[in-house]
């Protein structure tokens, strides 16, 4: 009998799967292609807000809407790349993180750890300058926050 | 570059006091059994996303939690090739003894240097800001021990050298 | 004690008895030296005869360069056809032993020496050879390339030239620790010559793979390049070094220990190593205790008056 072949866990209807965690984190999954796009003209005019030097609205631009999703993996990259850029230009203070709402602070430690997460790519030591200011503010409950947030970065 | 040091272990400071919040969690799959879900991962709702925090591309700590475990690895820095042995001989010397250091694992994770495994009856058993306390000053001193090894190998070789070469004159 | 002795001393403590202050004693002992070298210490006849045997397993070679010459030189009247087993024998009557007992103190020096003895003749050679390069009777010699297999996959190779004499030694290191102490250990050797103190002492060379010019082209060396254990240390013995006299006899001792002077100080490191993990790893459990929250020793009674104490 091929009973024993059977992969029981898949049929197993109570497992949790990632995109059922994910839509759970009141995720909208979004196609890859449209993300990809989104993501590019954001770049565009976060790049033209940094030659401009208002390094502070780049930023908030930067980590506006994140392509959040399970197939958008080269958005994502693209992204993290400007949030990088944008915070190696800026200064760390405390007044502007001040200035971000928690949601925005929350998105932001998101993508100091997955900067930090490929230290041979990003300087690991402008963002653990970030990070200690954005801890100082936001405190222990954003880096909670974004432990168990489904929706990555 | 060492001016990174302060900010890196508050980061992992930081970033550990948020993710040891531990409770009991019997396992969901098999009956009666309660196995640290970070080691098991039976399934993917208890588990949550690992952290990285680096100092540069040759020191990291990833930090991988879940709801009633955490596991904590550690990537010391290693510059050289006796930095590379000396470490491995040491965190080799540790593993062995890792019934008497409780939260320590006998296996590495792969890419780390050695990793802790903390469980929620750990920090029933002991202070949760001491157990992070212990990690960092664990961080500080690996590194201060290997260098220190490394100084004084060195500095027996030149007396080595001396006493044998002084001898032909 | 960083510098290892030349002289065999259990050898000398065991023949003080005996030999210098003349009390015979029954004696069977197999003692140890260095690279291999073994000695039979017996009584077989009779109390007052002892008998010395040694085994060494680079002997035939050293036979080559004058090892029987140097026996008959040094212990001749002692020399006896050797036992089963062994290179060299030597017996001693002890009613037959020199009056004076400081000469009685000299032979037994001079015993617990004869391996440095035998293991000096190459070198002599060399020494004379180098010599004769400077003789203008006799110019442009060939000096030959010795060779001496004293361990297992370990060897010595002494050649005359010119103005020097080169000492080349091959030594295996079966671990990798051992590999990078090793060559911490060697490059200090190197380096050691800049330093104005032993501006005189010889010039040493170190090569992992590759072996030196001097030795390519033995057949035995061929297919080692790759082997990355073996490394090469090269000696290179000027003049002033082997001038005769003490300096030549100081020299060619020195020399010869030199191999297991390295491996006994690696030793020495990693222990050392090891006493510090092990002491380090007791503090981190001193500070991973203080984790643990004092649990208070409670007395309580019960009302028959028993004590109950919860710890």
């Amino acid at each position: 009998m091929s009973f024993r072949s059977i992969d029981v866990d898949a049929l197993d209807e109570d497992i949790l799967l990632p995109d059922e965690l994910f839509a759970f984190s009141n995720g909208i999954e979004i196609d890859p292609e449209t993300a990809l796009n989104n993501v590019k003209s954001k770049e565009v005019e976060v790049r033209n807000l940094l030659t401009r030097g208002d390094t502070s609205n780049a930023l908030i631009k930067a980590i506006e809407n994140p392509p959040y999703g399970l197939f958008t993996i080269e958005a994502k990259d693209l992204n993290t790349q400007i949030v990088m850029e944008v915070l190696n230009s800026t200064k760390a203070t405390v007044e502007f993180v001040k200035s971000l709402a928690t949601e925005q602070q929350d998105i932001l430690m998101k993508y100091i750890y997955r900067g930090m997460a490929s230290p041979d790519l990003y300087n690991s030591a402008v963002l653990l300058n970030w990070h200690e200011k954005l801890t100082e503010v936001a405190g222990v409950g954003c880096i909670v926050r974004v432990i168990t947030d489904r929706k990555a970065v | 570059m060492s001016n990174t040091l302060r900010p890196y272990l508050a980061a992992v400071r930081s970033t550990l006091t948020a993710a040891l919040c531990l409770e009991n969690f019997s396992s969901q799959v098999v009956e009666r059994h309660n196995k640290p879900e970070v080691e098991a991962r039976s399934s993917s709702e208890v588990v949550m996303n690992p952290l990285i925090i680096s100092r540069n591309e040759n020191e990291k700590v990833m930090i991988e939690p879940s709801v009633n475990s955490i596991r904590i690895s550690i990537r010391i820095k290693q510059a050289d090739e006796i930095e590379t042995i000396l470490c491995k001989k040491f965190t080799r010397f540790m593993m062995l003894r890792a019934e008497n250091f409780i939260i320590l694992r006998r296996k590495p994770i792969d890419g780390y240097s050695i990793s802790f495994l903390i469980t929620n009856s750990h920090t029933e058993q002991m202070y949760k800001h001491k157990l992070v306390d212990f990690i960092i000053q664990f961080m500080e001193e690996v590194d201060k021990e290997i260098s220190e090894m490394k100084l004084s190998l060195n500095a027996r070789a030149r007396i080595v050298a001396e006493s044998y070469l002084s001898q032909f004159d | 004690m960083i510098l290892l002795d030349y002289h065999n001393v259990v050898i000398e403590e065991t023949l003080n008895q005996p030999i210098v202050n003349l009390e015979p004693t029954v004696l069977d002992m197999t003692v140890v030296d260095f690279d291999g070298v073994a000695y039979h210490l017996s009584t077989p006849e009779s109390k007052s005869v002892i008998k010395f045997s040694l085994i060494m397993q680079c002997y035939k070679e050293l036979v080559q360069w004058g090892a029987q010459d140097m026996l008959q030189r040094e212990y001749g009247p002692y020399c006896v056809p050797k036992e089963d087993g062994y290179d060299v024998t030597l017996e001693f009557d002890l009613q037959k032993l020199p009056e004076d007992k400081s000469q009685r103190e000299e032979l037994v020096k001079k015993l617990a020496l004869i391996k440095r003895n035998l293991m000096a003749q190459p070198f002599e050679r060399a020494f004379e050879q180098q010599a004769q390069f400077e003789d203008e009777k006799q110019p442009n010699p060939t000096p030959d390339l010795m060779q001496i297999h004293y361990r297992d996959q370990e060897a010595i190779y002494i050649q005359a030239q010119l103005d020097r004499v080169t000492v080349i030694f091959t030594t295996l290191f079966k671990e990798e620790t051992d590999r990078i102490f090793g060559r911490v250990f060697l490059q200090e050797f190197v380096d050691a010559r800049r330093r104005p103190a032993i501006q005189n002492a010889p010039q040493v060379l170190y090569s992992s793979k590759e072996p030196p010019l001097e030795i390519r082209h033995l057949p035995e060396l061929q297919n080692t390049s790759e082997n990355e254990d073996i490394g090469y240390v090269t000696f290179v013995l000027f003049p002033r070094h082997f001038a005769k006299g003490d300096v030549r006899e100081k020299t060619i001792s020195q020399i010869q220990l030199f191999r297991d002077y390295l491996h006994y100080h690696i030793k020495c490191s990693k222990a050392y190593m090891h006493s510090r993990m092990r002491a380090r790893v007791q503090e981190f459990l001193k500070v991973l205790n203080r984790a643990k929250p004092e649990v208070p020793n409670v007395e309580k009674k019960t009302i028959t008056g028993k004590t109950v104490i919860r710890s």
